[in-house]
């Protein structure tokens, strides 16, 4: 899978070397999902992780009894998954194409080992995927302020 | 700025505090709680408006209140107002039926700086009733497209049914000259597209944050979180402008209930530079 071509939209692409950037496209490969079809399902181990080359992704959370509830969507170039980071490694929400989707997948073990061996690049991967957490985490704080309700 | 003694005592305004007739032409519900209702002058004297402008409407027997214009501003003989059902004035604004009688004042306020955002990108951010003011942008950018280089609307909403503006949401996604993108707070069935907050769609649209002007329309807090993450992508602060809402009596800068630190916002704004109100919005209570 050749990262170049979506390295400009992906942050934490962009905040590669170009040996890390080979290493990462050499335990990646491209997946396409069709509308509606599953990406991850919440609770399951997060041994992958994935960037969206094309489409749209939407995070659910299953509510027994009731339709699942789309509580965030993500777009091109956006990381789909942090969870893949963080101990335990197990997926919060379940992941669905809201769209045709195209992604990249990346092995997440492999990334983590390397992370492990090299110290820098461990750095640069925990600041985009940390920033990216505290981003949606400020956003999810807005989401819940119900700011267009009637008064 | 122009004075207030011009404004009071010029020959176009010689009555500011005098309802004009106005007769309503149609109500269409936008929403379960909002209405959009065009109006025509009984004294057939166009009323022309700059995008971003407000009127005083009053209900005779039940009050008086401000209303951004939602209309057309290249059409000054329909004057078009988008109004949510919050209080006793409004609710009886959105129960008007046709050929009914209201009075008009203004239009008053700063409206949005149109020429200054010519041949630049303009991103136009709307939350919630925050699109109605915003309206009238979009209509005059879509009349004189060639005058603005890459224009983006992105628009965030509470839940799909509260979108306003449907048919025009419609006809705006359907241009290639436009960039239109739509997020709900919370979804529901049937809903394929965004939810989030509308800065989460600033990645989607291009922008050139060195030649970019922003006008922002929404709650105080949304507009906040918009101008900070635009500054953030290198959009100058003086280069932002958000409307401001305040409670708006006289609307001619005389009674002061509108006072926002040192602006009156029915005569210095409702637009307003994000620079200007930055540091207010940041106080509570204010």
């Amino acid at each position: 899978m050749n990262l170049k071509m979506i390295r400009e939209q992906s942050e934490l692409l962009a905040a590669l070397s170009n040996t890390e950037l080979e290493f990462f496209e050499s335990v990646s490969r491209e997946i396409r999902l069709a509308a509606g079809e599953i990406l991850f399902e919440e609770g399951a181990s997060a041994d992958t992780f994935f960037i969206i080359s094309e489409g749209k992704i939407g995070l659910e959370m299953t509510i027994p009894g009731k339709t699942p509830m789309t509580i965030q969507t993500l777009g091109p170039g956006d990381l789909v998954g942090v969870s893949w980071y963080f101990p335990p490694h197990r997926w919060n929400w379940r992941a669905r194409a809201m769209v045709d989707t195209t992604l990249v997948e990346f092995d997440a073990s492999q990334i983590r080992g390397r992370c492990a061996e090299n110290r820098d690049l461990a750095l640069e991967v925990l600041g985009v995927v940390a920033g990216e957490a505290v981003a949606r985490l400020h956003r999810t704080r807005v989401q819940l302020l119900d700011l267009y309700r009637s008064v | 700025m122009p004075s207030l003694v011009a404004a009071v005592t010029s020959e176009e305004r010689p009555e500011p505090m005098l309802p004009r007739p106005f007769r309503v032409l149609s109500n269409r519900r936008e929403t379960p709680d909002t209405t959009t209702l065009a109006f025509a002058s009984e004294d057939r004297v166009a009323l022309g408006f700059n995008p971003g402008q407000f009127t005083m409407l009053y209900v005779f027997g039940v009050g008086e209140v401000p209303i951004s214009i939602s209309g057309d501003p290249n059409d000054p003989t329909i004057l078009t107002h988008t109004v949510r059902s919050v209080g006793a004035v409004t609710d009886a604004i959105v129960g008007l039926e046709i050929g009914d009688l209201v009075g008009v004042r203004g239009p008053y306020g700063v409206g949005w700086p149109m020429a200054t955002a010519e041949g630049r990108d303009l991103l136009v951010v709307a939350g919630g009733i925050g699109l109605a003011p915003l309206r009238p942008v979009l209509i005059d950018v879509l009349a004189n497209r060639d005058r603005y280089n890459e224009v983006s609307l992105l628009y965030g909403s509470r839940s799909p049914t509260d979108l306003l503006f449907r048919e025009d949401l419609h006809a705006w996604r359907a241009r290639f000259d436009l960039n239109v993108e739509v997020t709900v707070d919370r979804s529901g069935e049937g809903w394929f597209g965004d939810v989030g907050v509308v800065t989460g769609l600033l990645p989607r649209v291009s922008f050139d944050p060195a030649s970019t002007t922003a006008m922002v329309c929404g709650p105080e807090v949304m507009m906040k979180v918009v101008g900070s993450e635009l500054e953030n992508r290198g959009v100058e602060t003086g280069s932002i402008h958000v409307s401001i809402e305040r409670n708006m009596k006289c609307a001619i800068g005389f009674c002061g209930h509108c006072q926002f630190g040192p602006d009156f916002i029915c005569w210095g704004g409702p637009v307003l530079s994000y620079d200007r109100v930055i540091e207010r919005l940041r106080v509570s209570e204010l």
